[in-house]
This record gives C-alpha cells, sequence and structure tokens, in this order.
C-alpha cells in the first residue's frame, strides 16, 4: 500500500549525539516540526539508541566507543553533523557510516532532506548486502551441484543422466536440488572417509 | 502570468494596513514601502535586500510562487527579516523566517481528496504548472489516490504562462477521468478551463468532468469567466457576499492584523524573533492564529463549488493545525506514536 511518503516519519525517534550547544535548537526544532521525537546524548549513546531510527552524530568531537556499535554497522541511518572539513575528521565521519550530512550551524534547512536521503541510502545499503549475500548462497549452492554432479559423473553417468538422476533425487526426498546436492555431497564425503586424497575439481 | 493573485494579495494587504492604521484601540501603525518584483524571479532577493538595508521595514507581506519565496529566504536570514506569505503552498518547509498565513496540504488537498474519492470517483487526472506547486502537489494526490485504491491515468505539466494544451485536451476526452485536479496558475490555468468547457459539452461527456483546484479563487473568475462554472476549490476563506478577492485578498489581509495584534502592546516586538514573540502573545492569553512550533497558520478547510460566479459551501472542517511535513496524519490514524508504519 502506498503512503504519504513521510508518513513513517511521524513519532519517529532521533537521537541526537552532540555536546550541548546553541546551534543544536535549529535541529532540535527543525525535528519537531517534521514530527521526530528528539532526544539527546553526550559524550556517549545509551544501549537503548539502538531501538532509534535516527542518529544525528557529531563529527568534530567524535569518536568510536561513543556507539553502542561498531564502526559502520549501525542498525539504522546515521546523519554526521559536520563543522570541520578536515579530511581526518570527515574520514572518520564516513567510516562511522554517515547516510547523510548537515553541516554546522544547523538551522532550519537541510534537516528533512537529510532524514529522507540518509533513510534511502541505509535501506539501499541494506538491500545490497542482502542480495550480496544471497549470492554469494547461491554461488555456494551452484558448486554443491557441480560436487554432486561429479559424484554420478565418477560412477559412470553422463553429464545429463547424473543431472537427471540428481532431480529425481531431490524429488524423492521432497527438498530442493540444492538440499539434495548437499545431502549427497555430505554422504559421499563420509562414505570416502577424509583421508581419501582425492579431490573433485571444481574448476 | 499570474496577475490576479498578486493584484489580490497586494490589495488585502493594504486593505490590512487601513484598517491597522485606522483602529484607534492599537497602539501599533503600519508604513508600506513597495518594490515590485514584476513576477521575474531573479528580482526579488536583490529587492528583498534592499527592503531591509535601505529601510526600517522588517516584515514583508509578498510572493505567490514557492520559486519565489525561496529566493528572498536567504535575505531575510542575512538581514533579519520576516516574510509573511499569505498564499496556499505545497508544504515540506518550516522556515523561522517565514509565517505561513494560508493554508497547506493537510488543510486544502487530503481534505480534498477525502472528500472527492468516495463522492466523485476514483479515476484521477492530475495537470500542473511546471514548478514545485504543481509537481508536489501532483506527488501528494498520487499517494492519496493510490492509497485509496484509485487510479492516476495522467499526469502532466505546462510552462507558467504555456497555454499549448492539445495534448492534455486529448489525453482526457480519451480517459475520460472522474476529475481533474487543475494545479495550473493564472493563464494557463484560465486556459485550460476553457478548452475543458467545450469538451464538457461534447455529447460523450454530458457536462460530466468536474475541475478541483486549491489554487482557484473568487480572484480568478473575472479572468477564468463562464469556463470555470463548476470548479470545486478547496480553501480556508470563500467570500461570503460576492466580494472578488477570496482567500488570497482575505488572508493578505488577515496577515496585517495578525501582526498588529502580535505587536500590539509590546514595544520593540518587530525586532524578534516570531516564534519569540507568539509565544509571548500566548503566555499573555492571546490565540494567535500562528503556531510558535512551525509558524503556520490555523485554517479551516472548506470545500466549495462555483456556482453562477459565487462558491458555495459543500463541506467544511473546523479550523486545523498544520502539518507542513505531512507527519503528524499518520500519528492519529495509525494509534499513536508508538505504532511504526513501514510502507
Amino acid at each position: 500500500m502506498t503512503r504519504i511518503r513521510t508518513e513513517n516519519l511521524g513519532g519517529a525517534v532521533a537521537w541526537i549525539l552532540h555536546r550541548p550547544h546553541p546551534s543544536v535548537q535549529g535541529l532540535i526544532r527543525q525535528l519537531g516540526v517534521i514530527g521526530l521525537e528528539v532526544r539527546e546524548a553526550w559524550p556517549e549513546l545509551p544501549a537503548e539508541a539502538i531501538g532509534a531510527d535516527f542518529i544525528f552524530y557529531d563529527a568534530d568531537m567524535g569518536h568510536d566507543e561513543q556507539f553502542p556499535w561498531a564502526p559502520g554497522q549501525s542498525p539504522m541511518p546515521m546523519i554526521a553533523l559536520i563543522g570541520s572539513e578536515a579530511p581526518g575528521r570527515l574520514k572518520w565521519a564516513m567510516e562511522m557510516g554517515a547516510h547523510a550530512q548537515i553541516l554546522k550551524p544547523m538551522s532550519d534547512k537541510g534537516v528533512y532532506a537529510a532524514l529522507l536521503v540518509a533513510r534511502s541510502n541505509f535501506d539501499r545499503a541494506n538491500a545490497s548486502e542482502a542480495l550480496i549475500a544471497d549470492l554469494q548462497n547461491r554461488l555456494s549452492a551452484r558448486q554443491t551441484i557441480v560436487r554432486a554432479v561429479m559424484i554420478f559423473v565418477m560412477k559412470g553417468k553422463t553429464e545429463a543422466e547424473a543431472y537427471d538422476l540428481l532431480r529425481q533425487t531431490a524429488m524423492a526426498w521432497r527438498v530442493t536440488i540444492e538440499t539434495a546436492a548437499e545431502r549427497l555431497v555430505a554422504n559421499h564425503s563420509n562414505e570416502r572417509g577424509t583421508d581419501d586424497g582425492r579431490r573433485i575439481d571444481l574448476a | 502570468m499570474y496577475a490576479a493573485l498578486s493584484r489580490a494579495s497586494r490589495e488585502g494587504v493594504l486593505q490590512g494596513v487601513r484598517e491597522v492604521n485606522a483602529d484607534p484601540r492599537l497602539d501599533v501603525s503600519f508604513r508600506v514601502i513597495e518594490r515590485d518584483p514584476e513576477g521575474r524571479l531573479d528580482r526579488y532577493a536583490p529587492l528583498c535586500r534592499e527592503i531591509l538595508q535601505v529601510s526600517e521595514a522588517r516584515h514583508i507581506f509578498g510572493c505567490i510562487t514557492s520559486a519565489s519565496r525561496k529566493e528572498v529566504i536567504p535575505e531575510l536570514e542575512r538581514f533579519d527579516g520576516i516574510l509573511w506569505y499569505p498564499v496556499p503552498y505545497e508544504g515540506f518547509e518550516a522556515s523561522e523566517r517565514v509565517a505561513y498565513m494560508h493554508s497547506c496540504p493537510n488543510q486544502h488537498l487530503l481534505p480534498l481528496l477525502d472528500w472527492a474519492l468516495p463522492t466523485l470517483g476514483a479515476r484521477t487526472y492530475l495537470v500542473g504548472s511546471n514548478y514545485i506547486w504543481g509537481w508536489e502537489m501532483a506527488q501528494i494526490a498520487r499517494e492519496r489516490v493510490a492509497a485509496a485504491d484509485g487510479q492516476v491515468l495522467g499526469d502532466r505539466y505546462l510552462a507558467i504562462g504555456d497555454t499549448d494544451l492539445d495534448h492534455i485536451i486529448e489525453d482526457i476526452r480519451a480517459l475520460k477521468p472522474d476529475f481533474i485536479l487543475n494545479s495550473l496558475i493564472g493563464d494557463s490555468s484560465y486556459a485550460f478551463l476553457a478548452r475543458l468547457s467545450e469538451l464538457k459539452r461534447a455529447p460523450e461527456f454530458a457536462h460530466r468532468l468536474t475541475v478541483l483546484s486549491c489554487n482557484f479563487t473568487e480572484c480568478e473568475i473575472g479572468a477564468a469567466g463562464d469556463a470555470a462554472e463548476g470548479l470545486i476549490s478547496a480553501g480556508p476563506w470563500f467570500e461570503p457576499d460576492g466580494g472578488t478577492g477570496g482567500s488570497f485578498h482575505e488572508m493578505a489581509r488577515q496577515s496585517v492584523h495578525e501582526l498588529a495584534l502580535l505587536l500590539h502592546g509590546r514595544p520593540g516586538a518587530e525586532g524578534l524573533a516570531l516564534a519569540e514573540v507568539l509565544n509571548a502573545a500566548m503566555r499573555a492569553g492571546h490565540a494567535p492564529r500562528l503556531d510558535p512550533a512551525h509558524l503556520h497558520a490555523r485554517q479551516p478547510a472548506i470545500i466549495a463549488r462555483l456556482e453562477s460566479g459565487r462558491f458555495h459551501e459543500i463541506k467544511r472542517l473546523p479550523a486545523l493545525r498544520a502539518d507542513p511535513y505531512l507527519t503528524h496524519r499518520s500519528q492519529t490514524s495509525h494509534g499513536g506514536s508508538m505504532l511504526k508504519v513501514v510502507s
């Protein structure tokens, strides 16, 4: 169902990790206007911040230990608050996992854009990671299938017969071809023992 | 291009100033300094700066398009001015230096669609001027229509002032939408309404082609002529006695009164931040139109149909708090802030 695009920002929780400073007021005001619940922390984010929808963090005075997660592993979109554009500070802000940034002094400008850009980048990064994990799984499953087919080939089947046999086995066991291949390969290794020395060349 | 709107807005401000200056109960009076950017986008910032630099004026009334408003905001920030912006806009802004005195989508477009979708049908067609107002109105409408399981049959945009409408009229003839959301402004809008009134007479339509608008008011009836008959508009105010200024005139007039009430009895308040003045007024027991949190006015949402040259009210929602980012609505309609909505 399509919703007004901003609907899921209403009531979202944002933590601001920045030392108390007048320039933070503009950011707090704007987040409130947009409809978020704002919480502040300094010098460390408490563990409960793991449940936040957004984190705004100071790129000028920040360091790794302020966060209850490893650099780049935030479970939510992160927005860097940048004053100094020195490369060292920017490098740290990026390693921390900035999905968007706002330049200081913070005002009524750029906050909504940062929220939307950060969420979009965060979602895209997550989708990419999920896709990579899925492709890695499939790649590894593909290798297992090739190994299972080779087992049949070594027993004298043609490649076409071997694939057909694997398919029939999977149907008989009521599992996917990948799972059947995994079991066949595992059984085969057990049968032959670990000191066999013969390997199936997968290349 | 959209001179009728500017004229209504300007006359509303001048009337407001005359009324305030003639009111012996108020201890404020206004002096008017005028600059005319002639609708040319590159003239807004320099003229805004000129007013703030060469005069003592701090409060500027004006701007019709969002593009022009965005031009002046940096000048307001730099030279400490406040813009009173008394026309409808598309939301998604909350400058600390702008008093948004008309209405935004939760006060015009959403009530209008909530009425139109069940009443007229859900096959919709969107047309608008090719700038932020037209684009964002279409975007919000698109999401609203989709959420109601309706269909957007098409959306088209015309450059401001453009009246080349053949392709749009052909589209509408072929698609026969239940209603058209018209976010064209000025001459484009009048030309569109004229072409549409021809089309409506075609036997296949038999006058069943409804046009909706959130920016058409009484101040454009003269320019659009009879072709506008039957148009349904949403806004905070419609003329009760056949006046021709509409809400563009009235909100401009009310903006001047709002400022006068905020400054009355508070010497020096004209130099303060607007939010500060509003908070002080509220502490003193007043109920200003503007919300100190985001400087948008509370407004009723009125839906009215143009018949015989007058708008007649169809539906009225009581004064609503503005929700410029369309986020608060979700909290009320989805069971409070604890519930996260995922799309």
